[in-house]
């Protein structure tokens, strides 16, 4: 098992970002989300064979990165854990659409590969957009956000969860991991016929863990139907900020510019 | 302040954690929970503030205010905000009042991981007020009161891994303090710390002007902290009475420690 105290080191790295003070971060939270959504919703409904008009969205990452100071590694990274899963949804259009689409250079580059190719620059620009917006907005602030649009409370409540246990998981994991080298001699990997006793353990244990840290959040207030009011008003500038992405971006999707 | 009356709390495979168990507390007073592991203290401290519901009895919370003297006057005082609602806590209490007792009864967690889930200390103990829809402007001002109270303001941006544990329980006891309490409910406080941090916790304690129920298995920090002991065995009380009660062998012995 990877090391579970670097991963929550860099989940943690990934939460302390969202503390910066630079333009993007000092936006409303609300000019960031319906942005973010705006750009991911308008990549996401490109077609199959559309990198070429999907690539000029590239630059919207890039962009918000640099202004925001966020690391470049970090959040490439993260993309990668992304990426297996996109690699199996496109591998079998590569092997099964084998209608040529163009050549290059001598090569006939086949429909199925630019479908596959397409499905990773959506996934690319979607998980960085998203990646961009938790780094710059602290999660209180884009949680709060979200029940003030009235976003399902569930919803709201899956991802806050999710987010603040997937630490606590981790945490777990590391202590049991040390735990069971320290008596297990020269193995240094988890045997596979422990695994099962290993997972329930964990399960059992990130579930006592989750119940204490979910109490004291109940102890200070956290109440999933409460609705926090706004800590600011949404200023003009903001609006602004949240044009200059939304206009490009649904302009560049309905307007064919080749 | 707080009066606990007849209460019986339950958990979800039906075991009995609390047996019909009474007391009070007055304003500003510290009372030491002793039991043995298992005797309930954990889940008396949750079933006050709601986290466990009662099956039996009430909790009730009254105004830090509400002395014989202060209450001929209450009426005046309640127009000018000055003296705060009695809250009564049952089976059948709804959540605004649970909600309003959780903003005026402040839980310290054995644990400070548990209770540290925010990426900065100055976030975590922001979390309270902005739970609770406090102005910006006075969260900032009730953090950096908390902080420096406790002498922690240099940890405001510290993340919460990078701290010892004398540290993580002060900042633990922050985040509290700054949803501004009347009653502070502390879950075995000196657990994780060394005996220099252990006197300068109790010091801090003893120097914090709210009513304490301090569940605690360390006889010195109680001796220290408190002037009166509720003994607890098997979620009922046995003893209570001044803090003499702690250097009775016979009676600690019969509680099971």
């Amino acid at each position: 098992m990877p090391d579970a105290g670097a991963r929550v080191r860099e989940l943690r790295a990934l939460e302390s970002l969202a503390a910066g003070r630079t333009a993007v971060h000092r936006l409303h939270p609300l000019a960031k989300l319906v942005a973010s959504l705006v750009f991911i919703v308008t990549v996401a409904s490109y077609g199959r064979y559309d990198f070429i008009r999907a690539a000029p969205y590239l630059f919207y990452p890039f962009i918000m990165m640099a202004l925001s100071e966020s690391p470049y590694k970090l959040l490439l990274s993260r993309v990668l854990i992304a990426l297996p899963f996109c690699l199996f949804a496109g591998i079998t259009n590569a092997i099964l659409d084998t209608t040529a689409a163009f050549t290059l250079g001598g090569v006939t580059v086949s429909l199925g590969i630019v479908s596959l190719a397409t499905i990773m620059l959506k996934m690319y620009l979607c998980v960085m957009a998203a990646l961009i917006l938790v780094a710059t907005t602290p999660l209180t602030e884009l949680t709060a956000q979200l029940r003030r649009m009235r976003a399902p409370s569930v919803f709201v409540m899956v991802f806050e969860m999710t987010y603040r246990y997937v630490g606590v998981l981790l945490e777990e994991v590391r202590s049991m991991i040390i735990a069971y080298r320290l008596r297990s001699g020269k193995k240094k990997a988890l045997e596979m016929k422990h695994m099962g006793s290993f997972a329930g353990h964990l399960l059992l244990r990130g579930f006592d863990r989750a119940e204490r840290v979910h109490a004291a959040m109940c102890c200070r207030g956290y109440s999933l139907k409460h609705i926090p009011p706004a800590r600011r008003r949404i200023k003009p500038s903001d609006i602004i900020v949240m044009l200059i992405v939304c206009v490009p971006s649904v302009l560049l999707r309905v307007v064919p510019l080749y | 302040m707080l009066r606990v009356s007849n209460l019986s709390v339950e958990y979800a495979d039906g075991t009995r954690a609390i047996e019909d168990l009474s007391f009070s507390i007055e304003a500003g007073e510290s009372v030491a929970l002793i039991g043995a592991n298992g005797a309930g203290k954990t889940t008396l401290l949750l079933a006050i503030v709601g986290v466990l519901p009662p099956i039996a009895g009430e909790i009730s919370l009254h105004s830090s205010a509400a002395g014989p003297d202060e209450q001929k006057n209450a009426p005046a005082q309640a127009a000018r905000g000055a003296v705060k609602p009695e809250l009564v806590l049952t089976q059948r209490t709804g959540k605004d009042t649970l909600r309003e007792l959780r903003a005026r009864v402040g839980v310290v967690f054995q644990n400070p991981d548990d209770q540290l889930f925010m990426p900065g200390i100055y976030e975590d103990v922001a979390f309270g007020p902005r739970s609770f829809g406090i102005e910006e402007a006075e969260t900032v001002q009730r953090v950096d009161a908390a902080l420096s109270s406790l002498g922690i303001a240099h940890l405001a941006d510290r993340s919460p891994l990078k701290l010892s544990g004398g540290e993580k329980r002060l900042a633990a006891i922050a985040t509290v303090l700054a949803m501004k309490p009347d009653l502070l409910l502390f879950d075995e406080p000196t657990a994780y710390l060394d005996p220099r941090a252990k006197r300068n916790l109790a010091q801090i304690v003893s120097g914090l002007p709210q009513g304490k129920l301090i569940a605690t298995h360390d006889m010195a920090f109680a001796a220290e902290t408190c002037s009166r002991v509720l003994l607890i065995r098997e979620g009922s009380v046995m003893e209570d009475g001044p803090r003499d009660i702690l250097f009775n062998a016979r009676k600690l012995e019969a509680a099971g420690l």
